[in-house]
């Protein structure tokens, strides 16, 4: 088989720069292309394009609707794309009233301009931990700034217009791998989950402290789970490897690894100590000035005095510190597995426990 | 030269302290359990062990995340139970055999492993639950321990393979070792659960009773398989019966099943366990 081309496509106003990070990274290794998709004016019609201009074998990553076409590039082609990457996507059909909110963006990109456009559409985009990012923000906005309202207009048609992808999603059995940002609000980690659901051969990387951008605002936690995706997988085999990279692809399953380890560090430091009797009375008398020894950061501080178990986890605890948290407030095991699971109590017992 | 008279396979799941703890042991939920556990008991009592060593991991109670070691040999004269947050459950203190224990060690270098060396440390529930499963509440302990410490938390945990060769070095060292001490090994972990992750409550059944089908004389499988494929099978948290693994590896390759226990869930855990005797 020839060498594979990496095609990486973006998404609505964005270009190359949406993809620069990986690029940079994989283009060492391989052929790569970063489309063009300014000119399009449906879906369809891109990933045509895309399949004219770059021939042979092709991996193919893309980014929000980027992703959109790269999935349109397997149903017309299934014999070109021998592996999928959709990041930061979905594959509903348009919703009721999506096309009232995208015309008033596609007027006022017309009546203000295009930098109005970026600072309503970018913010809620990015997660708020990099709304300070000067290099992020001022590099997405001038790649908003390098598109133009007839540019936005087009691309907001093709997505209104866009095909139908759950329909044929089933049918996708090359490797797929989806990447959300865990805040990404536009398109949220349960979209990917559906998507996970539907795909015969897919992993799920969720990026922690990532938005709708993440391929630039975690670039090597993508990069990470990119390499995992381009190296191959064993069918049976849903775990990757979290040694190199600390990345996994079972997103139900998090093992303590070397990222775990870091981010959770003092709330595990924290709840360890409660191993000691004077700790306890200490966190009983005054929980705050208790947690305030440790240094939490306020989202840690916040999950600890909500007893919010699947926080805790979330920010790095690990259950076997953090569960000593429950001898001072007892709570059941199973009810905080529960809230892992993201489930009723009741319905966790009978589902996952078997008990009625 | 010591004799290893059996290997034994058990789940150490807290809650079982606790059920014990709260005199819950005869209430529908836990009767079939402990019930169970009755032949491994008869079977203990008539082997009469004078050293038990148990394998079995730290869950965040005498180790932190500040140094985690891969494996690590008690060699302490006695241990303590640790306190997990509830206080120290108030059952009497382990006698370390601690001769054994240095002699293990020893071994264990020579052979190219490098625990580390615990002079002063408590134990958990990995060590004190196998214990009460088998011996029950006596006032005093009647077999001295050797504990060894396998990380199966903080990742990277050691491969399956690697638990199986140390197993190795420990039958060497125990069939090294003067006297004509009677030593049972416990290996204990397990079996199939998963406490973290929108997973969490995980069992898998049909796994665990293959496990314990499988480890006496079918065990290859499980030596070759990879620390991702004990995730997937039998669960994050399940991952620790891979140091049964270290049990098997000490005892004979054929042995006797002689008895086999499996219950589920206890709490939220495949629970159960076998005893194994070499043949010869």
């Amino acid at each position: 088989m020839s060498q594979p081309t990496l095609v990486l496509i973006p998404g609505l106003l964005c270009d190359s720069f949406a993809w620069h990070k990986q690029a940079g990274v994989f283009g060492k290794d391989m052929p790569i292309g970063i489309a063009d998709v300014s000119a399009g004016v449906s879906i369809t019609g891109m990933a045509e394009d895309i399949l004219t201009r770059h021939p042979g074998v092709l991996w193919v990553a893309g980014h929000s609707m980027g992703a959109r076409i790269a999935l349109e590039m397997v149903r017309l082609a299934p014999e070109r794309v021998a592996k999928l990457a959709l990041i930061d996507t979905g594959i509903h059909p348009r919703r009721e009233g999506e096309e009232i909110k995208r015309q008033e963006l596609v007027d006022l990109a017309y009546s203000d301009g295009m930098s109005a456009l970026a600072a309503r559409w970018l913010p809620p985009m990015v997660h708020e931990a990099h709304h300070g990012d000067e290099v992020l923000m001022d590099g997405l906005t001038e790649m908003v700034l390098r598109a133009s309202p007839e540019q936005h207009e087009r691309q907001i048609e093709a997505l209104l217009s866009r095909p139908d992808a759950a329909a044929y999603l089933g049918t996708v059995t090359c490797p797929v791998l989806l990447v959300v940002g865990r805040y990404d609000k536009w398109s949220p980690v349960a979209q990917h989950e559906d998507m996970l659901a539907l795909l015969p051969d897919a992993r799920l990387v969720i990026i922690e402290d990532a938005g709708h951008f993440a391929p630039l605002e975690q670039p090597e936690a993508v990069t990470a789970a990119m390499r995992m995706w381009m190296a191959g997988w064993q069918k049976e085999d849903k775990m990757t490897d979290t040694s190199e990279d600390g990345k996994q692809a079972l997103p139900e399953t998090p093992l303590f690894d070397r990222e775990a380890n870091f981010r959770g560090y003092r709330m595990n430091k924290m709840a360890m100590d409660l191993g000691r009797a004077e700790n306890r009375e200490a966190f009983k008398a005054d929980e705050d000035a208790y947690l305030d020894r440790y240094g939490l950061s306020d989202e840690e501080r916040a999950a600890v005095k909500a007893r919010d178990w699947h926080e805790m986890v979330r920010l790095g605890g690990n259950l076997f510190f953090i569960l000593k948290i429950s001898a001072i407030d007892p709570t059941p095991m199973t009810r905080i597995a529960a809230a892992q699971a993201g489930m009723d109590h009741d319905a966790f017992l009978a589902q996952r426990l078997g008990k009625v | 030269m010591a004799k290893i008279i059996g290997g034994v396979g058990t789940s150490h799941v807290p809650s079982i302290g606790v059920a014990l703890d709260k005199g819950m042991a005869d209430t529908p939920d836990w009767k079939p359990f402990f019930d169970g556990y009755i032949p491994g008991k008869e079977w203990m009592k008539q082997a009469k062990p004078d050293i038990a060593v148990v394998i079995f991991n730290d869950h965040g109670n005498s180790f932190f995340l500040d140094r985690v070691p891969t494996f690590a040999v008690g060699v302490a004269e006695s241990y303590k139970p640790v306190d997990e947050g509830w206080g120290p459950r108030s059952i009497p203190e382990f006698a370390g055999a601690s001769d054994l224990s240095w002699h293990f060690v020893d071994k264990l270098v020579e052979q190219h492993f490098d625990p580390l060396v615990c002079r002063e440390i408590e134990v958990d529930h990995g060590l004190q639950v196998p214990m009460e499963l088998f011996f029950g509440r006596p006032d005093k302990w009647p077999v001295k321990v050797v504990p060894i410490w396998v990380n199966t938390i903080q990742y990277p945990i050691p491969t399956p393979l690697r638990c199986w060769e140390m197993g190795k070095v420990l039958r060497d060292a125990i069939e090294s070792f003067p006297g004509d001490g009677r030593v049972v090994i416990m290996g204990t972990g397990g079996l199939s659960h998963q406490l973290q992750g929108s997973r969490a409550g995980f069992i898998n059944r049909e796994a665990d009773e293959a496990w314990l089908d499988g480890i006496a004389n079918d065990y290859e499988k499980y030596r070759n398989m990879s620390r991702e494929d004990y995730v997937e099978q039998f669960g994050s948290e399940g991952a620790e019966l891979i140091m049964w693994l270290v049990m098997r590896a000490a005892m004979d390759p054929k042995v006797d099943l002689k008895h086999k226990h499996y219950y589920a869930p206890a709490s939220l855990t495949g629970a159960g366990m076998v005893v194994l005797e070499n043949q010869t």
